[in-house]
Protein backbone atom coordinates (compact mmCIF):
# COMPACT_ATOMS: atom_id res chain seq x y z
CA UNK A 1 0.00 0.00 0.00
CA UNK A 2 1.48 3.32 -1.02
CA UNK A 3 1.77 5.41 2.09
CA UNK A 4 3.86 8.24 0.85
CA UNK A 5 4.40 11.12 3.18
CA UNK A 6 4.01 8.96 6.29
CA UNK A 7 6.11 6.76 8.53
CA UNK A 8 4.84 3.25 7.86
CA UNK A 9 4.72 0.86 10.78
CA UNK A 10 5.81 -2.72 10.04
CA UNK A 11 3.97 -5.01 12.43
CA UNK A 12 4.80 -8.38 10.91
CA UNK A 13 7.91 -9.92 9.47
CA UNK A 14 6.04 -10.32 6.18
CA UNK A 15 5.16 -6.65 5.88
CA UNK A 16 8.76 -5.77 6.79
CA UNK A 17 10.13 -7.93 3.99
CA UNK A 18 7.50 -6.53 1.65
CA UNK A 19 8.57 -2.98 2.36
CA UNK A 20 12.27 -3.79 1.91
CA UNK A 21 11.48 -5.39 -1.43
CA UNK A 22 9.43 -2.37 -2.44
CA UNK A 23 12.47 -0.22 -1.75
CA UNK A 24 14.67 -2.41 -3.90
CA UNK A 25 12.11 -2.41 -6.74
CA UNK A 26 11.59 1.34 -6.70
CA UNK A 27 15.25 2.18 -5.96
CA UNK A 28 14.01 4.60 -3.30
CA UNK A 29 15.92 5.46 -0.13
CA UNK A 30 14.54 3.59 2.88
CA UNK A 31 14.82 5.08 6.37
CA UNK A 32 14.08 2.61 9.17
CA UNK A 33 13.34 3.80 12.71
CA UNK A 34 13.99 0.96 15.16
CA UNK A 35 12.05 2.15 18.19
CA UNK A 36 9.96 1.05 21.14
CA UNK A 37 6.56 2.38 22.12
CA UNK A 38 7.67 3.11 25.70
CA UNK A 39 10.96 4.76 24.81
CA UNK A 40 11.01 8.54 25.54
CA UNK A 41 14.05 9.24 23.35
CA UNK A 42 12.04 7.70 20.47
CA UNK A 43 9.12 9.98 21.32
CA UNK A 44 11.49 12.95 21.19
CA UNK A 45 12.35 12.37 17.56
CA UNK A 46 9.02 10.96 16.33
CA UNK A 47 7.48 14.30 15.30
CA UNK A 48 10.64 15.27 13.47
CA UNK A 49 10.65 12.01 11.55
CA UNK A 50 6.94 12.40 10.70
CA UNK A 51 7.69 15.88 9.41
CA UNK A 52 10.53 14.63 7.24
CA UNK A 53 8.26 11.91 5.85
CA UNK A 54 5.70 14.51 4.87
CA UNK A 55 8.30 16.64 3.14
CA UNK A 56 9.99 13.75 1.34
CA UNK A 57 7.40 11.47 -0.29
CA UNK A 58 10.10 10.06 -2.55
CA UNK A 59 11.71 8.38 0.49
CA UNK A 60 10.26 5.33 2.23
CA UNK A 61 10.01 5.78 6.01
CA UNK A 62 9.51 2.63 8.09
CA UNK A 63 8.99 2.12 11.79
CA UNK A 64 9.87 -1.16 13.53
CA UNK A 65 8.92 -1.71 17.16
CA UNK A 66 11.72 -3.84 18.64
CA UNK A 67 9.32 -5.57 21.02
CA UNK A 68 6.89 -6.45 18.24
CA UNK A 69 9.51 -7.65 15.79
CA UNK A 70 12.19 -9.03 18.11
CA UNK A 71 13.74 -11.23 15.45
CA UNK A 72 14.18 -8.33 13.04
CA UNK A 73 15.71 -6.15 15.76
CA UNK A 74 18.18 -8.91 16.61
CA UNK A 75 19.01 -9.54 12.99
CA UNK A 76 19.86 -5.89 12.61
CA UNK A 77 21.91 -5.70 15.84
CA UNK A 78 19.73 -3.05 17.43
CA UNK A 79 21.08 -2.36 20.93
CA UNK A 80 20.20 1.26 21.51
CA UNK A 81 17.09 3.20 20.62
CA UNK A 82 16.20 4.82 18.48
CA UNK A 83 18.48 3.36 15.82
CA UNK A 84 18.05 4.64 12.27
CA UNK A 85 19.22 2.63 9.29
CA UNK A 86 19.35 4.19 5.84
CA UNK A 87 19.52 1.89 2.85
CA UNK A 88 19.09 1.81 -0.86
CA UNK A 89 18.77 -1.19 -3.15
CA UNK A 90 19.60 -3.59 -0.37
CA UNK A 91 22.77 -1.77 0.73
CA UNK A 92 23.17 -0.04 4.11
CA UNK A 93 24.28 3.56 3.59
CA UNK A 94 24.24 4.84 7.13
CA UNK A 95 23.37 3.90 10.67
CA UNK A 96 22.58 6.50 13.32
CA UNK A 97 22.47 5.58 16.98
CA UNK A 98 20.26 7.84 19.06
CA UNK A 99 17.77 10.64 18.44
CA UNK A 100 20.01 13.18 16.71
CA UNK A 101 17.86 15.59 14.73
CA UNK A 102 20.47 17.35 12.65
CA UNK A 103 22.51 14.28 11.81
CA UNK A 104 19.39 12.39 10.76
CA UNK A 105 18.12 15.19 8.59
CA UNK A 106 21.50 15.63 6.91
CA UNK A 107 21.92 11.92 6.22
CA UNK A 108 18.43 11.54 4.75
CA UNK A 109 18.80 14.59 2.54
CA UNK A 110 22.19 13.44 1.35
CA UNK A 111 21.21 9.89 0.48
CA UNK A 112 17.80 10.75 -0.93
CA UNK A 113 19.43 12.62 -3.76
CA UNK A 114 22.53 10.61 -4.58
CA UNK A 115 22.14 8.07 -7.36
CA UNK A 116 22.36 4.58 -7.02
CA UNK A 117 23.95 3.15 -3.89
CA UNK A 118 27.63 2.35 -4.37
CA UNK A 119 28.46 -1.05 -2.95
CA UNK A 120 30.81 -0.82 0.00
CA UNK A 121 32.32 -3.52 2.19
CA UNK A 122 30.37 -4.48 5.31
CA UNK A 123 27.17 -2.85 4.15
CA UNK A 124 25.37 -5.76 2.57
CA UNK A 125 21.94 -5.62 4.16
CA UNK A 126 19.98 -8.79 4.97
CA UNK A 127 18.19 -9.69 1.77
CA UNK A 128 14.43 -9.33 1.77
CA UNK A 129 14.02 -12.90 0.60
CA UNK A 130 16.03 -14.73 3.20
CA UNK A 131 15.89 -14.27 6.93
CA UNK A 132 19.63 -14.76 7.40
CA UNK A 133 22.04 -11.91 6.89
CA UNK A 134 23.89 -12.24 3.63
CA UNK A 135 27.63 -12.56 3.93
CA UNK A 136 29.72 -9.51 3.06
CA UNK A 137 30.90 -9.42 -0.51
CA UNK B 1 40.13 35.12 35.22
CA UNK B 2 37.56 36.94 33.15
CA UNK B 3 35.10 39.26 34.89
CA UNK B 4 32.13 37.39 33.52
CA UNK B 5 31.46 34.48 31.22
CA UNK B 6 29.65 31.18 30.89
CA UNK B 7 29.62 29.11 34.06
CA UNK B 8 30.95 25.67 33.24
CA UNK B 9 30.74 24.25 36.77
CA UNK B 10 27.69 22.06 36.99
CA UNK B 11 25.14 21.40 39.66
CA UNK B 12 24.35 17.73 39.95
CA UNK B 13 21.24 16.16 41.39
CA UNK B 14 20.67 12.44 41.89
CA UNK B 15 17.28 11.21 43.07
CA UNK B 16 16.48 7.63 44.05
CA UNK B 17 12.95 6.26 44.14
CA UNK B 18 11.33 3.12 45.44
CA UNK B 19 7.99 1.48 44.83
CA UNK B 20 6.06 -1.62 45.85
CA UNK B 21 4.85 -2.81 42.50
CA UNK B 22 7.46 -4.98 40.74
CA UNK B 23 5.84 -4.33 37.36
CA UNK B 24 6.33 -0.62 37.81
CA UNK B 25 9.89 -0.95 39.08
CA UNK B 26 10.91 -2.91 36.00
CA UNK B 27 10.78 0.20 33.82
CA UNK B 28 9.93 2.70 36.56
CA UNK B 29 10.85 6.27 35.69
CA UNK B 30 11.56 5.28 32.10
CA UNK B 31 7.79 5.12 31.72
CA UNK B 32 7.62 8.89 32.16
CA UNK B 33 6.46 10.18 28.84
CA UNK B 34 8.63 12.59 26.96
CA UNK B 35 6.22 15.49 27.49
CA UNK B 36 6.59 15.12 31.27
CA UNK B 37 10.36 15.12 30.96
CA UNK B 38 10.16 18.29 28.91
CA UNK B 39 8.08 19.94 31.60
CA UNK B 40 10.66 19.09 34.24
CA UNK B 41 13.37 20.52 32.00
CA UNK B 42 11.31 23.66 31.39
CA UNK B 43 11.36 24.27 35.14
CA UNK B 44 15.15 24.00 35.02
CA UNK B 45 15.35 26.11 31.84
CA UNK B 46 17.04 23.71 29.48
CA UNK B 47 16.02 21.59 26.50
CA UNK B 48 16.81 18.21 24.96
CA UNK B 49 19.41 18.24 22.19
CA UNK B 50 19.65 14.50 21.56
CA UNK B 51 18.64 11.28 23.29
CA UNK B 52 19.26 7.55 23.25
CA UNK B 53 18.13 4.58 25.30
CA UNK B 54 19.23 0.99 25.75
CA UNK B 55 17.81 -1.83 27.83
CA UNK B 56 19.04 -0.25 31.08
CA UNK B 57 18.49 3.49 30.91
CA UNK B 58 17.82 6.59 28.80
CA UNK B 59 20.43 9.30 28.29
CA UNK B 60 19.74 12.85 27.15
CA UNK B 61 22.17 15.52 26.02
CA UNK B 62 20.68 18.84 27.14
CA UNK B 63 21.27 22.41 26.09
CA UNK B 64 23.05 22.76 29.43
CA UNK B 65 24.51 19.32 30.16
CA UNK B 66 22.86 15.92 30.74
CA UNK B 67 20.00 13.83 32.09
CA UNK B 68 20.03 10.11 32.82
CA UNK B 69 16.86 8.20 33.59
CA UNK B 70 17.07 4.72 35.11
CA UNK B 71 14.05 2.78 36.39
CA UNK B 72 14.50 3.96 39.97
CA UNK B 73 17.03 6.74 39.69
CA UNK B 74 17.40 10.06 37.90
CA UNK B 75 20.61 12.04 37.49
CA UNK B 76 20.50 15.59 36.19
CA UNK B 77 23.56 17.69 35.71
CA UNK B 78 23.22 21.27 34.48
CA UNK B 79 25.61 24.20 34.10
CA UNK B 80 25.30 27.88 33.31
CA UNK B 81 22.60 29.67 35.28
CA UNK B 82 20.05 26.88 35.32
CA UNK B 83 17.84 26.43 38.36
CA UNK B 84 18.43 22.73 38.78
CA UNK B 85 16.74 22.30 42.16
CA UNK B 86 13.42 23.34 40.65
CA UNK B 87 13.27 19.91 39.02
CA UNK B 88 12.71 18.20 42.37
CA UNK B 89 9.00 18.93 42.87
CA UNK B 90 7.83 18.07 39.33
CA UNK B 91 9.94 14.89 39.31
CA UNK B 92 8.50 13.79 42.64
CA UNK B 93 4.97 14.44 41.39
CA UNK B 94 5.41 12.55 38.14
CA UNK B 95 7.10 9.69 39.96
CA UNK B 96 4.25 9.51 42.43
CA UNK B 97 1.80 9.14 39.54
CA UNK B 98 3.80 6.06 38.60
CA UNK B 99 3.66 4.69 42.14
CA UNK B 100 7.24 5.68 42.99
CA UNK B 101 8.35 7.64 46.03
CA UNK B 102 11.56 9.47 46.75
CA UNK B 103 13.91 7.63 49.12
CA UNK B 104 17.28 9.33 48.68
CA UNK B 105 18.69 12.53 47.28
CA UNK B 106 22.21 13.69 46.58
CA UNK B 107 23.21 17.17 45.44
CA UNK B 108 26.81 18.07 44.61
CA UNK B 109 28.71 20.85 42.96
CA UNK B 110 32.11 22.47 42.84
CA UNK B 111 32.68 26.20 43.35
CA UNK B 112 31.21 28.55 40.79
CA UNK B 113 33.64 30.64 38.79
CA UNK B 114 30.99 33.41 38.70
CA UNK B 115 28.96 32.90 41.87
CA UNK B 116 27.27 36.30 41.67
CA UNK B 117 25.69 35.39 38.34
CA UNK B 118 23.71 32.50 39.82
CA UNK B 119 19.95 32.82 40.30
CA UNK B 120 18.00 31.81 43.40
CA UNK B 121 18.31 29.32 45.06
CA UNK B 122 21.86 28.91 43.79
CA UNK B 123 23.04 32.24 45.16
CA UNK B 124 24.82 30.39 47.96
CA UNK B 125 25.14 26.87 49.30
CA UNK B 126 23.17 27.96 52.35
CA UNK B 127 20.24 28.97 50.14
CA UNK B 128 20.50 25.71 48.22
CA UNK B 129 20.37 23.70 51.43
CA UNK B 130 17.37 25.66 52.71
CA UNK B 131 15.59 25.03 49.40
CA UNK B 132 16.38 21.32 49.55
CA UNK B 133 15.25 21.08 53.16
CA UNK B 134 11.97 22.71 52.30
CA UNK B 135 11.23 20.67 49.20
CA UNK B 136 12.24 17.18 50.18
CA UNK B 137 9.57 14.98 51.79
CA UNK B 138 9.80 14.30 55.51
CA UNK B 139 10.46 10.59 55.08
CA UNK B 140 13.97 11.63 54.03
CA UNK B 141 14.85 12.13 57.66
CA UNK B 142 18.64 11.69 57.57
CA UNK B 143 20.28 14.75 56.08
CA UNK B 144 23.75 16.19 55.89
CA UNK B 145 25.27 19.21 54.21
CA UNK B 146 28.96 19.93 54.04
CA UNK B 147 31.50 21.98 52.12
CA UNK B 148 34.64 19.95 51.61
CA UNK B 149 37.64 22.24 51.30
CA UNK B 150 40.90 22.13 49.41
CA UNK B 151 43.90 24.41 49.74
CA UNK B 152 42.41 26.61 47.02
CA UNK B 153 39.34 28.73 47.73
CA UNK B 154 38.34 28.38 44.09
CA UNK B 155 37.96 24.64 44.43
CA UNK B 156 35.65 23.33 47.15
CA UNK B 157 33.16 20.51 46.94
CA UNK B 158 29.63 21.12 48.15
CA UNK B 159 27.60 18.08 49.16
CA UNK B 160 24.08 17.64 50.45
CA UNK B 161 22.50 14.21 50.84
CA UNK B 162 19.25 13.03 52.35
CA UNK B 163 17.97 9.53 52.93
CA UNK B 164 15.05 7.68 54.38
CA UNK B 165 15.35 4.95 57.00
CA UNK B 166 15.80 2.01 54.67
CA UNK B 167 18.35 3.49 52.31
CA UNK B 168 20.56 5.13 54.90
CA UNK B 169 23.42 2.73 54.43
CA UNK B 170 24.51 2.63 50.81
CA UNK B 171 24.13 -0.67 49.01
CA UNK B 172 26.72 -3.16 50.12
CA UNK B 173 25.70 -6.22 48.11
CA UNK B 174 28.81 -7.25 46.21
CA UNK B 175 27.33 -6.82 42.76
CA UNK B 176 26.11 -3.38 43.63
CA UNK B 177 29.18 -1.64 44.92
CA UNK B 178 29.44 1.10 42.39
CA UNK B 179 31.20 4.42 42.52
CA UNK B 180 30.60 7.77 40.85
CA UNK B 181 33.57 9.86 39.81
CA UNK B 182 33.17 13.56 39.10
CA UNK B 183 36.16 15.40 37.63
CA UNK B 184 36.13 19.20 37.31
CA UNK B 185 38.95 20.71 35.27
CA UNK B 186 39.82 24.39 34.98
CA UNK B 187 42.42 26.43 33.09
CA UNK B 188 42.49 24.02 30.18
CA UNK B 189 45.47 23.91 27.87
CA UNK B 190 44.75 26.64 25.33
CA UNK B 191 45.76 24.69 22.25
CA UNK B 192 43.68 21.69 23.27
CA UNK B 193 40.73 23.90 24.18
CA UNK B 194 40.71 25.39 20.67
CA UNK B 195 39.62 22.02 19.35
CA UNK B 196 36.24 22.70 20.92
CA UNK B 197 35.58 25.78 18.81
CA UNK B 198 33.53 25.44 15.64
CA UNK B 199 35.23 26.70 12.51
CA UNK B 200 33.28 29.48 10.83
CA UNK B 201 31.23 28.30 7.82
CA UNK B 202 32.26 24.70 8.31
CA UNK B 203 29.05 23.56 6.64
CA UNK B 204 28.40 21.19 9.52
CA UNK B 205 25.64 20.94 12.06
CA UNK B 206 25.97 20.40 15.81
CA UNK B 207 25.77 16.61 15.54
CA UNK B 208 28.38 16.15 12.82
CA UNK B 209 30.72 18.76 14.28
CA UNK B 210 30.35 17.03 17.64
CA UNK B 211 31.26 13.68 16.13
CA UNK B 212 34.37 15.22 14.63
CA UNK B 213 35.39 16.75 17.96
CA UNK B 214 34.93 13.40 19.67
CA UNK B 215 37.36 11.81 17.23
CA UNK B 216 39.91 14.61 16.91
CA UNK B 217 40.29 15.20 20.63
CA UNK B 218 40.64 11.55 21.58
CA UNK B 219 37.45 11.55 23.62
CA UNK B 220 36.22 8.63 21.54
CA UNK B 221 39.16 6.56 22.81
CA UNK B 222 38.33 6.95 26.48
CA UNK B 223 35.77 4.16 26.27
CA UNK B 224 35.72 2.73 22.75
CA UNK B 225 32.85 0.34 23.53
CA UNK B 226 30.43 3.11 24.52
CA UNK B 227 27.67 4.41 22.27
CA UNK B 228 28.24 8.15 22.10
CA UNK B 229 25.79 11.03 21.70
CA UNK B 230 27.84 14.15 21.10
CA UNK B 231 27.10 17.73 20.19
CA UNK B 232 29.18 20.79 19.32
CA UNK B 233 27.65 24.14 20.26
CA UNK B 234 27.99 27.29 18.19
CA UNK B 235 30.43 29.11 18.35
CA UNK B 236 32.09 26.80 20.87
CA UNK B 237 31.39 24.24 23.56
CA UNK B 238 30.87 20.51 23.53
CA UNK B 239 28.80 17.90 25.31
CA UNK B 240 28.70 14.15 25.15
CA UNK B 241 27.04 11.22 26.86
CA UNK B 242 28.49 7.74 26.56
CA UNK B 243 26.33 4.70 27.26
CA UNK B 244 27.85 1.31 27.86
CA UNK B 245 25.52 -1.35 29.27
CA UNK B 246 24.10 0.13 32.44
CA UNK B 247 26.86 2.70 32.80
CA UNK B 248 27.00 6.27 31.63
CA UNK B 249 29.85 8.69 31.17
CA UNK B 250 29.50 12.34 30.34
CA UNK B 251 31.79 15.17 29.29
CA UNK B 252 31.01 18.88 29.02
CA UNK B 253 33.41 21.54 27.79
CA UNK B 254 33.43 25.34 28.04
CA UNK B 255 36.61 26.16 26.12
CA UNK B 256 36.80 29.95 26.29
CA UNK B 257 40.01 31.39 27.61
CA UNK B 258 39.63 33.10 30.98
CA UNK B 259 36.99 30.70 32.25
CA UNK B 260 37.74 27.44 30.45
CA UNK B 261 36.27 24.36 32.10
CA UNK B 262 35.70 20.72 31.34
CA UNK B 263 33.98 18.02 33.35
CA UNK B 264 34.10 14.26 33.14
CA UNK B 265 31.82 11.99 35.10
CA UNK B 266 31.38 8.25 35.04
CA UNK B 267 30.17 5.34 37.11
CA UNK B 268 32.06 2.17 37.67
CA UNK B 269 32.28 -0.83 39.94
CA UNK B 270 34.86 -1.43 42.64
CA UNK B 271 35.53 -4.71 40.89
CA UNK B 272 36.61 -3.00 37.70
CA UNK B 273 40.19 -3.64 36.66
CA UNK B 274 42.33 -1.01 38.41
CA UNK B 275 44.48 -0.58 35.34
CA UNK B 276 41.39 0.19 33.29
CA UNK B 277 40.32 2.88 35.74
CA UNK B 278 43.83 4.34 35.66
CA UNK B 279 43.97 4.26 31.86
CA UNK B 280 40.65 6.04 31.64
CA UNK B 281 41.75 8.77 34.07
CA UNK B 282 44.98 9.31 32.19
CA UNK B 283 43.15 9.65 28.87
CA UNK B 284 40.72 12.17 30.33
CA UNK B 285 43.33 14.52 31.73
CA UNK B 286 45.43 14.22 28.57
CA UNK B 287 42.53 15.46 26.45
CA UNK B 288 42.35 18.73 28.38
CA UNK B 289 45.66 19.13 30.25
CA UNK B 290 44.10 21.41 32.87
CA UNK B 291 46.27 23.48 35.17
CA UNK B 292 43.98 22.59 38.07
CA UNK B 293 41.36 19.95 38.61
CA UNK B 294 39.43 18.14 41.29
CA UNK B 295 38.31 14.56 41.50
CA UNK B 296 35.41 13.59 43.70
CA UNK B 297 34.59 9.93 44.21
CA UNK B 298 31.43 8.73 45.90
CA UNK B 299 31.33 5.12 46.96
CA UNK B 300 30.13 2.97 49.82
CA UNK B 301 33.55 1.39 50.05
CA UNK B 302 36.89 3.10 50.59
CA UNK B 303 39.05 1.96 47.73
CA UNK B 304 38.52 3.78 44.48
CA UNK B 305 39.99 7.13 45.41
CA UNK B 306 43.40 5.61 46.04
CA UNK B 307 43.79 4.81 42.35
CA UNK B 308 43.32 8.39 41.30
CA UNK B 309 46.57 9.97 42.49
CA UNK B 310 48.52 6.90 41.49
CA UNK B 311 47.23 7.16 37.92
CA UNK B 312 47.62 10.91 37.60
CA UNK B 313 50.81 11.90 39.36
CA UNK B 314 53.14 10.18 36.87
CA UNK B 315 51.70 12.47 34.20
CA UNK B 316 52.87 15.68 35.84
CA UNK B 317 50.20 16.76 38.29
CA UNK B 318 50.49 16.66 42.03
CA UNK B 319 47.78 15.92 44.56
CA UNK B 320 47.49 19.04 46.74
CA UNK B 321 44.64 18.06 49.02
CA UNK B 322 42.54 15.09 49.95
CA UNK B 323 39.55 15.11 52.27
CA UNK B 324 36.98 12.44 53.02
CA UNK B 325 33.56 12.53 54.62
CA UNK B 326 30.59 10.18 55.08
CA UNK B 327 27.07 11.03 53.94
CA UNK B 328 23.64 9.39 54.33
CA UNK B 329 22.84 7.01 51.44
CA UNK B 330 25.91 8.06 49.45
CA UNK B 331 28.62 6.50 51.57
CA UNK B 332 32.11 8.00 51.44
CA UNK B 333 32.87 11.07 49.42
CA UNK B 334 36.55 11.73 48.80
CA UNK B 335 37.52 15.09 47.33
CA UNK B 336 41.01 15.55 45.90
CA UNK B 337 42.58 18.44 44.03
CA UNK B 338 45.52 18.43 41.66
CA UNK B 339 47.67 21.11 40.12
CA UNK B 340 50.57 20.95 37.70
CA UNK B 341 53.71 19.77 39.48
CA UNK B 342 56.43 22.32 40.13
CA UNK B 343 53.86 25.12 40.44
CA UNK B 344 54.30 27.40 43.47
Amino acid sequence: MAEEGQVVGCHTVESWKEQLQKGIDTKKLIVVDFMASWCPPCRFIAPILADLAKKMPHVIFLKVDVDELKSVAEEWDVEAMPTFVLMKEGKILDRILGAKKDELQLAITKHATTEPAAPTAETAAPSAETAAKTANA
Amino acid sequence: MAVSGFEGFEKRLELHFFGDDPVVIDMGLRLLDFESIQEVLDAVQCTVVSAVGNQYFDAYVLSESSLFVYPTKVIIKTCGTTQLLKSIRPLMNYAQDLGLNLCACRYTRGSFIFPKAQPFPHTSFKEEVIYLEENLPINLCYRKASVMPSKMPSHSWHVFTASDQTHLVAQTMPAEITFTMEICMTELDRVLARKFFRRANDGKNGDTAGKEMTELTGIGDINPSAIICDFAFDPCGYSMNGIDGDRYSTIHVTPEDGYSYASFECVGSIYDDHDDIAKMLKKVVQVFKPATFSVSTTCSSHEVWTHVARAIEPLGWKCRSCVMDEFPAAGSVVFQTFTVARRK
